[in-house]
């Protein structure tokens, strides 16, 4: 018993060291849902998905009575949990579980608000809000270098959401990070809505995002990567006050939204099982990714040299699709190395290579 | 304004004519033009337009207005439609039908006799065109960003200087008061030494995914378009759009960094050399045919240990245009006439007699012309467009390869980097090639 009970202690000293390296989540969310204006049995069931795909998280679902019922049992012990998340809008809950809730967060504890207007997440909520029409907009960084947002594009096109306008930051503490931005660049009347907010509180963190609503739809908004990716970003700050995930290829850009149809992390794996059948039509994501990939390895000839390998065997490839091959000759033609010139060569019989075939071998001088 | 002729066009428009016969300066007799009787004043300016796009058409716009100081007399363009919209320009000028028109430069080269060309194409075209129109010994007012790559750039510059011709790139920001006097108080030393500037230049903007391949309309000689440029099927994007793809431009970034970078430059002292350390991060979009950077961020260090900070506009406190930061201050310039300072006591300062003065321009087309009549260098001249464009090039490449480039501005050459420094180039599809200078 006693050296279980090492064990168990080693094990715990490890993970808390190795977070990285650790299999298990590192932290544990209780995601608070029941009563709101949108389905909250979607939303709080993606938002479980999104914050468990990340690895470091363990979600439960708590659902509170419903709207009219006694909620004066509902008082969940927040101190098993490291972050406490909100999908809630409903019937007040009793002052004990709100004083509860308040000490969790001055305590050290984190607050993710999705869509959840509470004075208490850093935002006033005047008497009468106006909700816009469901619409594509860009959303642009207000603030660059805090934790959730850093390295992040700080334009992004986000789609199909709604928009509530009128709300504001609650004192000097609450830090607009993100704000969707409305109304022609050049001309016209812009408007501003904070949509990504931060506040520290006591010893905790709040984070709130007003994204990512369902729409009983295809739920476009709540799939959007951007939405996915600062709510991972702004769960792990609210939960340890900083952010080690890695910004992901994926993230979209002031050129286009970009979805995540079923909330997965983009990782590439497939990138050479998918890239020889480029299809400039279909898709650009594959070959944009090996250029990230590429980009990412920052002259580090090892890691250039088993990208270029692998590049190599797609050349090879007689099953992979000319396009492709253009593409990876383009590539090749400033990276590559004496390694892939003899594959290089062997193409210049194919007609529709030649001109690319030329242009690599030039700038490669062979 | 002083009105002669200067040797050269003196030289060039009498060709035609007998030899040896020399004429009083200012008039040249009509026959020598082979104009039929008709006579113009012999100070005008003989000059052809190639490119007749937007911008084209702006820089001809612009040349008109001065009235009579020049004259188009022939426009080549490898889209029918733009061709004929310049000829129409050109004869309601000209008050007859004669301009001529040019599918195809080399033909507009080798036919015409001009003193100057105005030039507005696709980056990718710059190297080749520009080059042989220099070697032709013409003057030429040519857009930003002047090359596409930086050997582009170093051919084109040495072509000016080994035919001695008057060069104007379109860095018509240079010919506007409060640019010149930002500059001309940074370069006077009135924020102190200068140990830091930021240029934004726009955000990229929404891509269109990959629009299917369709018929070339019947106006566009869609293979000369491509020219240099790897043969691709055509999608519809030609004028205008053609920024937003890699392989014609570097985008947003490229194309006005000879606005607010070239200023940054001419306030800093830093026009006729480069950076030798460049670093910094790109946004790309993910999917699509528009592959320029959308977003860019990147840190120039010089020699002098100035370092300069380009970036796209969202990115920056100030936005668009060039902040110059030195020890006693800062001043910011930008469109819009915007001239501002940490002080507006430093906008108040008075350049004393023995200090710098910079090159003063009103009109940025009449200098041009200006400076083909006197033979005296223009206000934007070729090195400064060649260095401007250059760190946004060098740009490029550190976003490229992700790495941090080392460079040797007085060589011009990337040190210690094999692969970047592959990238100082783009090889041409045949037949075309970039002259040796």
């Amino acid at each position: 018993m006693r050296k279980q009970y090492f064990l168990y202690l080693l094990a715990a000293v490890l993970i808390a060291i190795m977070p990285s390296c650790s299999k298990t989540p590192d932290y544990k969310v209780l995601i608070i849902t029941g009563q709101s204006n949108h389905d909250w049995k979607v939303s709080s069931e993606a938002i479980k998905q999104i914050l468990d795909e990340t690895g470091m998280f363990s979600s439960t679902i708590l659902t509170t009575p419903q709207k009219g019922e006694d909620m004066s049992g509902f008082n969940p012990d927040f101190s098993k949990y490291n972050l406490v998340v909100l999908d809630y809008e409903g019937d007040m809950w009793p002052e004990a579980t709100n004083v509860a809730l308040a000490d969790f967060i001055n305590q050290g504890g984190g607050l993710l608000m999705y869509n959840s207007k509470s004075e208490l997440g850093g935002i006033v909520v005047p008497d009468s809000v106006i909700i816009l029409e469901r619409q594509d907009f860009e959303i642009r960084n207000e603030i660059s270098d805090h934790p959730v947002t850093s390295g992040l594009p700080v334009r992004w096109l986000h789609p199909a959401d709604i928009i509530v306008q009128g709300l504001k930051p609650a004192g000097e503490d609450s830090q607009v990070l993100a704000a969707a931005f409305i109304g022609n660049e050049f001309r016209g009347p812009r408007k501003i809505e904070p949509v990504l907010l931060a506040r520290n509180l006591g010893e905790g963190r709040i984070f709130i995002t007003l994204i990512g609503t369902p729409d009983d739809n295809e739920n476009m908004a709540l799939h959007c990567t951007g939405f996915i990716v600062t709510m991972q970003r702004g769960a792990e700050w609210a939960a340890t006050g900083e952010v080690t995930q890695e910004v992901p290829f994926d993230f979209p850009t002031a050129a286009g939204t970009v979805l995540r149809p079923d909330f997965k992390t983009f990782t590439g794996d497939d990138l050479f099982e998918n890239i020889g059948n480029y299809d400039i039509t279909r898709s650009t994501k594959y070959f944009t990714y090996l250029q990230s990939q590429i980009r990412k390895a920052g002259g580090d000839e090892k890691k250039l040299l088993e990208l270029e390998k692998k590049m190599v065997g797609v050349l090879k490839d007689d099953q992979a699709t000319n396009e492709a091959k253009k593409l990876i000759l383009r590539e090749l033609s400033w990276m590559g190395t004496d390694y892939c010139i003899p594959s290089v060569k062997k193409l210049a019989s194919n007609q529709e290579l030649t001109d690319d075939v030329e242009f690599a071998l030039e700038r490669l001088q062979k | 304004m002083k009105q002669k002729t200067t040797r050269r066009v003196f030289v060039r428009r009498s060709a035609a004519a007998a030899a040896g016969v020399f004429i009083i300066p200012n008039i040249i007799p009509s026959t020598a033009l082979g104009m039929g009787g008709k006579k113009p004043p012999s100070d005008r300016i003989v000059m052809g337009a190639i490119g007749t796009g937007s911008q084209g058409m702006s820089n001809m716009r612009d040349f008109l207005n001065l009235k009579n100081a020049m004259q188009f007399v022939a426009v080549c363009d490898v889209d029918s439609k733009h061709l004929a919209q310049a000829k129409q320009t050109v004869d309601n000028a000209n008050n007859n039908s004669d301009c001529r028109t040019y599918g195809d430069f080399r033909e507009f080269l080798e036919k015409e006799t001009l003193d100057a060309v105005s030039i507005a194409l696709p980056d990718h075209w710059h190297g080749i065109i520009y080059t042989e129109a220099i070697n032709k010994k013409l003057h030429v007012y040519g857009e930003k960003p002047i090359c596409r790559t930086i050997k582009d750039g170093q051919t084109i510059v040495a072509a000016v200087k080994k035919n001695n011709i008057i060069w104007q790139t379109g860095s018509w920001q240079r010919s506007q008061a409060h640019f010149r006097r930002g500059a001309e108080l940074v370069i006077n030393g009135r924020i102190g030494k200068i140990s830091y500037i930021e240029a934004g230049l726009p955000d990229g903007g929404r891509g269109i995914g990959t629009p299917p391949v369709q018929e070339v309309p019947p106006e566009l000689n869609w293979e000369m378009w491509l020219g240099p440029a790897p043969k691709v099927p055509y999608r519809g994007v030609t004028h205008w759009d053609w920024r937003w793809i890699l392989d014609y431009s570097g985008g947003q970034l490229t194309d006005w960094a000879g606005h607010h970078i070239d200023i940054a430059n001419w306030g800093a002292g830093l026009e006729y050399t480069g950076p030798v350390e460049i670093a910094g991060t790109g946004v790309w979009p993910m999917e699509g045919i528009f592959n320029v950077p959308v977003e860019y961020d990147f840190l120039c260090k010089y020699a002098n240990g100035i370092e300069m900070r380009v970036a796209n506009a969202s990115r920056l406190k100030n936005g668009m245009g060039t902040t110059w930061y030195g020890e006693l201050g800062w001043v910011h310039t930008d469109r819009g006439s915007v001239l501002t300072a940490s002080d507006s006591k430093i906008l108040d300062e008075v350049i004393g007699e023995n200090e710098i003065h910079l090159y003063k321009s009103e009109n940025h087309w009449q200098n041009f012309i200006d400076s083909v009549r006197s033979g005296s260098p223009a206000i934007a001249p070729i090195e400064p467009a060649y260095r401007a464009v250059s760190v946004a090039l060098l740009g490029e490449i550190a976003m490229t390869t992700g790495e941090t480039i080392h460079w040797d501005p007085v060589s011009e050459t990337i040190t210690g980097n094999e692969r970047a420094s592959r990238l100082l180039s783009r090889p041409y599809r045949k037949p075309w090639s970039l002259l040796t200078v």
